[in-house]
């Protein structure tokens, strides 16, 4: 621990600290020279005292620190005594400098940074960056010096350049407030501080008055600030915030004496989080860590670089990017970033449109970065540094702007690019191949008589029709049908024709379309013919005895209607293909298969066919939807990889029966139809130097090393992808990802979606673990795990994720536990709270869980591709879904919805008397309690409630009870539309419907053999202890 | 005869060099996204097959002639690749291309290795029996 620091940082000799400041000065006000300067002989003094009372001697005078720093380092004190007079530098203080000035202190003894940023300057003073994120991780590790010292790192560098622009940097008013908000926390400390350390004499405030007006601007406004050269500061304001907030509760509870303190701080951050006396079997199951609030979005890192996209775009596993290879292998959780491009934004948080008409849109020369908040103009606004490469690139003439006297240039409040970390660019004719498509829409329904007779023809055709007018894109929106049995069937719908003429071509061998040019409409054009086609849809088939499925030629014709335009393929499949190419086998019965080498074969495709359509259906911007519909096996495995090439999604419904299942296809058919798409598009995810994606997850396919081809996409599908070092050592102080999607909207206009978003370069593990985002970490690792299902067995699988969690927490315990004798305690930063809880559920769900008996094949692979594509909030809370009592809420009738509780999800908590609702995002599992008054049944049920509840479908009553049950479970289906929660009803002693539906799902409790949480925390703590 | 065999197989492994070289080329090309990954299976899946014959007439004819450390020496390969072909592996899969890129590339790199292994084994062969062949008429020219 405290160790490692001095290592790692081979902290430069005092002198080079010095030799910047002697620079600096004659570029600035007085005030500054003087204030940095002292920091510097801090940080040289304190460094080598490790736990000492660092604080009486900053105070004292700038001579006596000299004083002390000669005990270790003689070097610097002469240089530090000088300039060390304190001139007023209130100038431009802000308001705030009040507050400021005491805040410093206390952080002073925090040495170990200040070095650090000294250093890089060594070389070019002005222009390098200094390492500053790497100063603020250093807290952590360094508990003998309490204080956080960043703010005093900062100062060194900022005065030179920022101070100049601070006046400017007051227009800016958002940041500002963020930054206040992070002085309570300072303030307290001070208090705190002060009265540790009584002799914190007048002297010292001036000294702080420096640092207050250099230290504010580039809080407040990181990057606009300056110009090009002075990347530096992002990372200088950083760790302010985020000091601020780790150590606010530390300080408040920490003891005065410094050593002490810095054992505490790390303590009480440890006890928080840790499991008391875990060792014994008799842990309390109910204080440990549970989401019950569902996903936490990091806020860390959007309050250091508020001009970061929201992460409802972008997440990264860790916010903190590590400054080595070294250092990155030793984070045992993935490094990468969850991505969703299109998320839903709510009203007035839309990502705003710019037009570069004139222009042409404005990218870096050598990387192709598009124009974004952290570019810098330098050359009064003649040039801009690409804050990726850091190449210099001119500023085109019609894009010039002058720079105000902060570098910042005037227009910036009407260039949302350069204010906005998501914007859309209006793309011109360059980025286009070929003129921007309509919305294609085009359906291949299996009309065999299992089909028919589940009716799903008759929802299927119907739900279509209603959408006609959501249908995105009017007027230029095109539509096509085809349906198949042992033979495809066309229908011809010229806009001339009053009824569709029905066109069969049975020759499966060599497949040719009729008419290729009438098959596919234009939707307002053929209106009525579409119409009358979809009425008569379900009547036709009625009488179909066929049990044939030529899913292989009708897929190819398909493909071949629709291969001039692309578009979205949405394929309603009800048995297993038995004609033709693609023709698939019964497998996957055998239980001989799971255990062996041979079980992961079960979950890829049979046929090599499968991938080779996938493969030209995204050569063809094609996109297909898979909805499985059969009560028997259909290898899911092998029609799913057509939707996860093609940038698709896989619905299934097992034995589906419109009575029952006809809501839930409805919906979600109208929400596939409806919701905004992105088509023909493209992704690359661009990073800084030093980094590199190595991999990508989810369902799309990669056209080369870094660009995936998403057909289609909207705005439920994430991409997760996986980041590497390519350097051993990263010299920025900052990381940059930028993510542009270059999409066909529905209105036919080609546009560029581009998310900006920045990271610290951190050179200390702990605060990666401080800084981790449990969801994408979940997320990720949902990924990798159900990948790794496709390649080894189940088991492998589940071992491989546990390892991971226990590598992870190993690492962790390593950074603390030798310290402070932790023994027999469970450690895990707070950030990862929920991680072992998650991987448990990880393990316990559907793609990952048991082995044959305890999900069927079709089931797994379905769950597996859905998974892989989905966002992060909507994973964990398939992972850990809500739970909820409702018998109380519904009874009381002032009862509010919010006042609803999640319940732990245990078996333990099911009441015999009471109602409550199990909720994973994609169906609801009502279960009534055995001694449930049964007037809420007769309430709720009306009739049915003695029936079995398999068969009862909810529906609302004219029952006061009903009504508030039903608009209950309708607000919960609004705040995510992605999928219908269809509602399962299921009454307590129910088998084994009962653990079908709920009891396996509980995924705290023991299952079959699984463990229970308790179990897996305490086997997961005994393999962190081991060897340890 | 001995000559005839070490002549052909001398131009049967350049065949083999050759192919397994322009996949590498093609693989580096495709990494360097001068080629769309379209192309590139294409174009490599063309030739798989034909390779795989190829390597697997080599490793017969050295079986036939009874040159068995040559034989043995092949043989692995040949196995190999019938393993490949009887898992379906064989063919340079388009959607899951990068993923298994650099495996790919290993793969055709190791194989070339060997095959100018084998290739300087029978230049050597071949010049021996040219020698041979020419001392042998020499000799013959010698017993008038």
């Amino acid at each position: 621990m405290g160790t490692e620091n001095p290592g790692r940082q081979q902290f430069p000799p005092a002198r080079p600290v010095a030799t910047p400041f002697s620079v600096a000065p004659p570029q600035n006000m007085m005030p500054f020279s003087s204030s940095g300067p002292v920091v510097g002989s801090e940080a040289s003094g304190f460094r080598p005292i490790p736990p000492g009372a660092p604080q009486p001697m900053v105070p004292s005078s700038t001579h006596v620190v000299g004083s002390q720093a000669s005990g270790f380092r003689p070097s610097p004190i002469t240089r530090f005594s000088d300039p060390s007079v304190p001139s007023p530098p209130t100038a431009n203080v802000p308001p705030i400098a009040g507050q400021f000035q005491r805040f410093p202190a206390p952080h002073f003894p925090s040495t170990v940074q200040a070095p650090l940023s000294h250093a890089p300057p060594i070389g070019q003073p002005l222009a390098q960056p200094p390492a500053p994120p790497v100063s603020f991780r250093p807290r952590p590790q360094i508990p003998p010096v309490p204080m956080g010292s960043p703010p005093q790192t900062v100062n060194p560098a900022v005065p030179s350049l920022s101070a100049p622009y601070s006046s400017s940097d007051s227009m800016y008013q958002a940041p500002r407030p963020n930054f206040q908000s992070s002085f309570p926390g300072y303030v307290r400390m001070q208090s705190n501080a002060d009265s540790q350390a009584p002799p914190i004499p007048p002297p010292f405030p001036t000294h702080q008055g420096g640092y207050a007006s250099s230290a504010p601007p580039p809080s407040s406004y990181p990057y606009l600030a300056q110009p090009g050269g002075y990347v530096p500061h992002p990372p200088v304001a950083a760790p302010l915030g985020m000091q601020s907030r780790d150590q606010m509760q530390h300080f408040g509870s920490g003891p005065p004496s410094g050593s002490i303190q810095g054992l505490m701080e790390d303590f009480s951050s440890l006890s928080i989080a840790s499991v008391p006396g875990s060792i014994d079997p008799g842990i309390d199951s109910k204080s440990l860590p549970r989401p019950l609030e569902g996903d936490v979005e990091p806020k860390l890192l959007a309050e250091m670089y508020p001009m970061n996209c929201d992460p409802r775009y972008l997440r990264l596993t860790t916010s903190a990017i590590p400054s080595s290879q070294s250092l990155s292998s030793r984070w045992h959780l993935p490094l990468g970033a969850i991505i969703c491009p299109l998320a839903e934004a709510p009203d007035g948080e839309e990502v705003p449109v710019v037009n570069f008409t004139s222009t042409g849109i404005i990218r870096c020369r050598r990387c192709r970065t598009y124009v974004n908040p952290f570019v810098t103009f330098t050359d009064s606004g003649r040039k801009w540094r690409c804050n990726i490469c850091s190449l210099l690139n001119d500023v085109p003439g019609e894009y010039f702007a002058h720079l105000d006297a902060s570098g910042i240039r005037i227009d910036l409040d009407q260039r949302p690019e350069l204010t906005k970390g998501s914007v859309e660019f209006v793309a011109p004719t360059e980025y286009m191949m070929r003129p921007p498509m309509p919305p294609v829409y085009f359906f291949l329904i299996d009309v065999s008589i299992s089909a028919v007779r589940s009716g799903m023809i008759e929802i299927v055709a119907q739900t279509i029709r209603s959408c006609l007018d959501e249908l995105p894109g009017f007027p230029r929106t095109q539509i096509g049908f085809a349906t198949f049995d042992s033979a495809i069937h066309f229908y011809n719908m010229k806009s001339s024709l009053t009824q569709p003429q029905m066109m069969v071509v049975s020759d499966l061998d060599d497949i040719f379309v009729p008419l290729p040019d009438d098959l596919l409409v234009n939707l307002s054009e053929s209106r009525s013919v579409v119409e009358a086609f979809l009425d008569s849809l379900p009547s036709m088939f009625n009488d179909n005895a066929n049990v044939e499925s030529a899913f292989g030629p009708a897929l190819k014709a398909a493909f071949m209607v629709m291969n001039q335009l692309g578009g979205k393929l949405l394929i309603f499949q009800n048995t297993l293909p038995s004609l033709g190419v693609g023709r698939l086998k019964l497998r996957g019965d055998d239980l001989r298969v799971y255990g062996t080498d041979k079980e992961n074969m079960l979950r890829l495709p049979e046929d090599p066919f499968y991938k080779q359509m996938a493969a030209e259906l995204t050569k063809y911007q094609i996109s297909v939807n898979v909805y499985a519909l059969s009560d028997k096996y259909t290898d899911i495995a092998s029609l799913g990889t057509l939707a996860k090439y093609t940038g698709g999604q896989v619905y299934y419904y097992p034995s589906f029966q419109s009575a029952i299942h006809g809501e839930k296809l409805r919906n979600e058919l109208t929400r596939d139809l409806t919701r905004e798409t992105a088509w023909e598009a493209v992704m690359r995810i661009r990073c800084g130097k030093g980094v590199r994606f190595s991999s990508y997850h989810g369902n799309f396919m990669l056209r080369s090393t870094d660009l995936m081809a998403l057909p289609a996409v909207d705005c439920d599908k994430a991409y997760a992808a996986q980041l590497s070092l390519e350097d051993t050592l990263l010299t920025t102080p900052t990381v940059y990802f930028q993510v542009a999607l270059l999409y066909t909207a529905s209105c036919g206009e080609r546009r560029i979606r581009v998310h900006t978003a920045a990271a610290p370069v951190v050179a200390d593990l702990g605060e990666m673990y401080r800084q981790a985002d449990c969801g994408a970490i979940v997320s990720l690792f949902s990924r990798l795990a159900i990948e790794k299902t496709l390649s080894h067995k189940l088991e492998d699988a589940r071992n491989s994720l546990q390892l991971r969690i226990v590598k992870a927490l190993k690492e962790y315990r390593n950074l603390y536990a030798v310290q402070h004798r932790l023994g027999g305690r469970m450690i895990y930063p707070e950030s990862l709270k929920f991680l072992p809880l998650y991987g448990l559920a990880l393990c316990r769900s559907k793609p990952l869980r048991g082995g044959y008996a305890d999900a069927s094949l079709d089931e797994r692979c379905s769950a597996g591709y859905t998974m892989v594509a989905l966002p992060v909030k909507k994973l964990l809370k398939l992972l850990y879904p809500s739970f909820i009592r409702l018998d109380e809420y519904l009874l009381k009738a002032s009862a509010q919805v919010d006042d609803l509780k999640r319940l732990p999800l245990a078996a333990e908590n099911l009441d015999a008397r009471g109602l409550y609702l199990y909720d994973d995002g994609f169906r609801f599992v009502i279960w009534f309690g055995r001694a449930l008054s049964p007037d809420i049944a007769m309430n709720l049920l009306g009739a049915d409630f003695a029936a079995e509840l398999l068969k009862v479908n909810l529906k609302e009553r004219d029952k006061e009870m009903s009504r508030k049950l039903m608009s209950t479970l309708e607000k919960f289906r609004e705040s995510d539309r992605s999928y219908y929660q269809q509602c399962h009803l299921v009454r307590q002693g129910e088998q084994p419907i009962e653990g079908f539906l709920l009891l396996s799902n509980l995924v705290e409790d023991q299952m079959g053999g699984s463990n229970g949480y308790v179990d897996w925390l305490l086997q997961i703590h005994r393999q962190v202890q081991q060897n340890a | 005869m001995e000559l005839l065999l070490w002549a052909l197989s001398f131009f049967i492994d350049l065949a083999l060099m050759a192919s397994t070289f322009y996949q590498l080329v093609i693989l580096t090309d495709l990494e360097a996204d001068y080629i769309n990954i379209y192309d590139t299976a294409s174009r490599i899946n063309r030739i798989v097959i034909p390779e795989f014959i190829v390597q697997g007439v080599l490793c017969a004819v050295f079986l036939i002639t009874w040159h068995w450390f040559m034989f043995l020496m092949t043989v692995p390969l040949a196995c190999y690749h019938v393993m490949l072909f009887l898992k379906r592996q064989h063919l340079f899969d388009v959607t899951e291309a990068f993923r298994f890129l650099s495996a790919e590339k290993k793969f055709r790199m190791i194989k070339l290795g060997f095959y100018l292994a084998v290739f300087a084994i029978i230049t050597f062969r071949l010049a021996l029996s040219v020698f041979n062949f020419l001392s042998d008429a020499e000799d013959a020219v010698h017993l008038f």
